[in-house]
């Protein structure tokens, strides 16, 4: 009897599981709501002239509207031309595949969805596309590349006109020729990849993050600056693609800047224990440099060990360069004084920084978040807002073509693109330009973290040697 | 115990409601990639892929007893065979699947070996082992000529610009972009000058043809598992399983039988790594979260609660797992979670699918142990009994059975 007392209770909650499961559930969806106190956005005509130089961090710079002669899509190769072609009226619909279940992932991408959807509903209350209604809708992909594709098919099923903001070089590329055969634009791949520069078989593809191999060049020239004599470099990295892209740039140029590099060593992308084994080797050579590409949480580990280990040898002082995908306050925060002198880059400002905060714009960022009730406003969210933002400047370029708003145009206006968005350093333009400036964003400012004031402090003036 | 119903197996009612079954069956196969979107045709194929691994370890662990969590090495090698084949070497995908079978088969019959002197929680381990192992040997740097490395294999080549060749190789892609697909010409599927599938760069079109294949692989799979089920074989596994020694002393060739067991299964199991790589377009331990220990453990997961002994555990099991993880996938923020389970799941501010999964788990693990089939088959014929045909079934035999059916339980071992 007992048994099937058991049985009953749990028929009915598997029964009760699976009507809700089978209810209407709306996608991640977020329309026009009604905008936090006292965060009102300028108004677009306020800001500054584009034809103005790049200006602070003051506000959204627009720029001019890409020139009539401007590169511009083919889309006679596209599966369905007309649809290509076809007006976009009332409401623009904005897919992205995020992760936002599957343990680890989720929780550290969550930031960057909320950064996200929040610029899409400042956009609408601020109607920075006129009567255009942005709806953003996000699939969970649990940052697994097997489930991007279904959830991008999905969204295509609804209607979805563009991607933007799919987090992760495997789960983008998992969806990149699906895209780019239905002609249908992929906006901001939020990562580093050089991938994404690919205009001449991928052209419906665009970036959002500085390649990956530029920032390899950032560190070799600062290490160039700090040892003019020449430096011996060990290098750590993540066993993947991200890792491998990094390394392959950095082993390419190293000569050209005196740097001889005299080890390596690896961590597998889902390790998550300490690299005590790899950072005794690096110790046991006692290099100049460290020039180190984790991820995630294997940051805070990398960091540790390696104070442990100059702790251990104090004649050995290396000067650390970490890649700036760990360059979150978050992480650092968590590494505390081990990750004291360690050397970045950004092209974004340092929200965390109180005089940073100052700033209008950053001032504008802050308190529209914590009107939401989004307290964490560090530089993951802030990726995930300025990705929104790029878009949407993006969409308003297309609108105001001659061919009004639709795919073609929308991925003509991001290939002939300027604009200064809120949270980049003095003197960033993301600018691309057809087959000539494939990249969004190639301007990096080196930085050096204060664990003290778990601040930055730039080293040097940004870098702009690699815009095309 | 009184049923309803009771039906005679092999009577004109039980074979009415076996061709009920199989026609809905293939009335929803066909209906998936002909009425539903490529959204819904995708998530099909997830549950059709991750059945027929199910399925696979199921054969193994189910049936033999012999634990592994390291079947997802297994699913990897067919995901590899078809990354290195295509984009190394421009095989047809087609070619694959044999090739992916044998060198799995292999493996696996490998990994028996210690199978066939160990048990229990040592030969838990020592899967455990190949599953953690077989990424890292595939992102090793010394394989990488093979392999790809940390990258992995760019078995997905540009499809609409002028070039037809993998970036920084001269092998044309022949593999993942089928069919021949100069600038501008429909890439396609032809069988004898048919074309099924039409243009293959519609997602509609492409879901369908992807879920075709998996549909293929996962009938092969059950079909393949159903005969060594049924077979001489199968029931020397389940002799194995239940008592080792007796199975024995009954004459099973414990070495042999293992052997060839964790060869098929391991086999098997790399028919659905091919269809992963096929349809995902890429290969890589990051890229293909299935190949790597996780997905060991979610096929276990599947098994488990679909019902370990049972053809038809990993079937429901998949299709309900996949079906969760859909449906709680946006169940992320207060607003989107039904309001029956706010109070439950609101406070992670994540999409619970993971959570759902162990709650159903230990729920399972005290009311049906034997999984959602294994309940079936325990409280089924409060309903209905089929009564079973005895052996060497004449006449005289049925009408027997079917007299002391009010008085006699159903087996509710191992076989369909």
């Amino acid at each position: 009897m007992k048994q099937r007392k058991r049985v009953l209770g749990a028929f009915i909650a598997a029964s009760a599981l699976f009507a809700a499961a089978c209810s209407d559930d709306d996608k991640s969806t977020t329309p026009a709501t009604e905008a936090p106190d006292g965060t009102d956005a300028p108004d677009a005509t306020d800001a500054p002239d584009g034809t103005d130089a790049p200006d602070t961090t003051d506000g959204p710079v627009e720029t001019d509207p890409p020139a009539a002669e401007g590169w511009a899509v083919d889309t006679s190769l596209c599966v369905d031309e007309a649809a290509a072609n076809a007006p976009i009226e009332g409401t623009i619909k904005i897919g992205s595949a995020m992760p936002l279940s599957g343990g680890a992932a989720a929780a550290a991408f969550a930031p960057v969805k909320d950064g996200f959807e929040a610029y899409i509903q400042y956009a609408n209350e601020n109607d920075i596309l006129g009567d255009m209604e942005i709806e953003i809708a996000i699939e969970d992909d649990q940052y697994n590349a097997e489930l991007t594709p279904g959830a991008v098919a999905t969204q295509l099923d609804a209607g979805a006109h563009i991607f933007s903001g799919i987090i992760g070089s495997a789960n983008n590329a998992a969806v990149r020729d699906t895209l780019n055969q239905n002609c249908v634009p992929q906006l901001a791949a939020l990562t580093g990849s050089p991938a994404w520069g690919d205009v001449a078989n991928y052209p419906w593809t665009t970036g959002e993050f500085v390649p990956y191999t530029i920032e390899s060049q950032v560190y070799a020239a600062q290490i160039a600056e700090l040892y003019p004599e020449g430096a011996t470099v060990s290098l750590f990295h993540v066993n993947n693609e991200f890792g491998q892209v990094y390394v392959d740039a950095f082993n390419e140029i190293a000569g050209d800047y005196g740097i001889e590099i005299i080890g390596e060593e690896t961590i597998e992308a889902a390790e998550q224990a300490p690299p005590t084994a790899q950072i005794t080797n690096i110790a046991a050579a006692k290099p100049d440099v460290i020039m180190a590409v984790p991820l995630g949480a294997q940051c805070i580990g990398f960091l540790t060990e390696v104070a442990n280990a100059k702790a251990a040898d104090p004649s050995w002082t290396p000067a650390v360069f970490l890649t700036n995908t760990c360059a979150s306050s978050l992480i650092l925060g968590a590494a505390g004084a081990a990750a004291d002198g360690l050397y970045t880059s950004s092209n974004g400002v340092d929200i965390m920084d109180p005089a940073v905060q100052d700033i209008p714009a950053v001032a504008e960022y802050i308190a529209y978040m914590e009107g939401l009730g989004k307290s964490d406003i560090a530089t993951t969210a802030g990726a995930g807002w300025t990705a929104a933002e790029v878009t949407v400047a993006i969409l308003k370029q297309a609108m105001e073509s001659p061919e009004g708003l639709t795919r073609a145009s929308i991925i003509n206006a991001a290939r002939n693109f300027e604009y200064v968005p809120m949270l980049v350093v003095d003197g960033v333009t993301f600018t691309m330009n057809g087959e000539t400036d494939p990249y969004i964003a190639q301007s990096l400012v080196v930085r050096q973290y204060d664990a003290e004031s778990a601040t930055f402090t730039d080293v040097g003036e940004l870098i702009t040697d690699f815009e095309s | 115990m009184k049923s309803f119903v009771t039906i005679k197996e092999g009577s004109a009612t039980h074979w009415a409601i076996r061709l009920v079954v199989a026609a809905a069956i293939v009335w929803l196969a066909i209906r998936i990639p002909t009425v539903w979107e490529a959204g819904t045709i995708s998530t099909a194929i997830d549950a059709l892929t991750l059945m027929a691994a199910a399925m696979a370890l199921n054969l193994v662990l189910g049936y033999a007893g012999q634990i592994s969590i390291g079947h997802s090495a297994f699913l990897g090698i067919g995901a590899y065979t078809t990354g290195i084949m295509v984009s190394r070497w421009g095989f047809s995908p087609w070619l694959t699947f044999p090739v992916a079978f044998a060198v799995s088969f292999l493996l696996g019959v490998i990994v028996s070996f210690p199978a066939a002197r160990i048990k229990g929680v040592y030969l838990a381990l020592v899967t455990l082992a190949l599953g953690l192992v077989f990424p890292q040997m595939m992102t090793w740097k010394k394989l990488a000529w093979l392999t790809g490395g940390g990258s992995g294999l760019p078995v997905s080549c540009p499809a609409t610009g002028v070039s037809r060749t993998c970036p920084g190789t001269e092998v044309p892609t022949t593999g993942f972009n089928i069919g021949p697909a100069a600038k501008g010409q429909m890439e396609t599927f032809e069988i004898f000058g048919w074309k099924p599938f039409g243009n293959l760069q519609r997602p509609d079109n492409k879901a369908a043809f992807y879920y075709w294949i998996a549909a293929i692989v996962a009938v092969v799979v059950y079909l393949c598992c159903r005969g060594v089920v049924k077979s001489r074989i199968g029931r020397s596994l389940i002799a194995i399983r239940d008592n080792e020694t007796a199975a024995a002393v009954m004459g099973v060739n414990l070495v042999s039988t293992k052997a060839f067991i964790f060869g098929i299964s391991a086999g098997l199991c790399a028919l659905p790594g091919c269809v992963k790589a096929i349809t995902t377009g890429g290969v890589s331990p990051e890229g293909l979260v299935s190949i790597t220990v996780l997905g060991a453990i979610t096929f276990l997961i599947v098994m488990v609660i679909g019902g370990a002994g049972s053809l038809w555990g990993p079937v429901i099991g998949a299709v309900l797992y996949v079906f969760i993880n859909d449906k709680t996938g946006t169940w992320d923020k207060d607003e989107k979670i039904p309001g029956l389970f706010r109070p439950l799941l609101s406070w992670a501010e994540v999409a619970p699918a993971d959570g759902i999964f162990a709650l159903l788990l230990i729920l399972l693990m005290f009311v049906a142990p034997r999984g959602l089939v294994g309940m079936w088959k325990q409280y089924s014929p409060l309903i209905v009994r089929v009564v079973p045909r005895p052996a060497g079934a004449g006449g005289a035999a049925i009408a027997l059975a079917t007299a002391s059916a009010d008085t006699t339980t159903t087996n509710e071992g191992d076989t369909q």
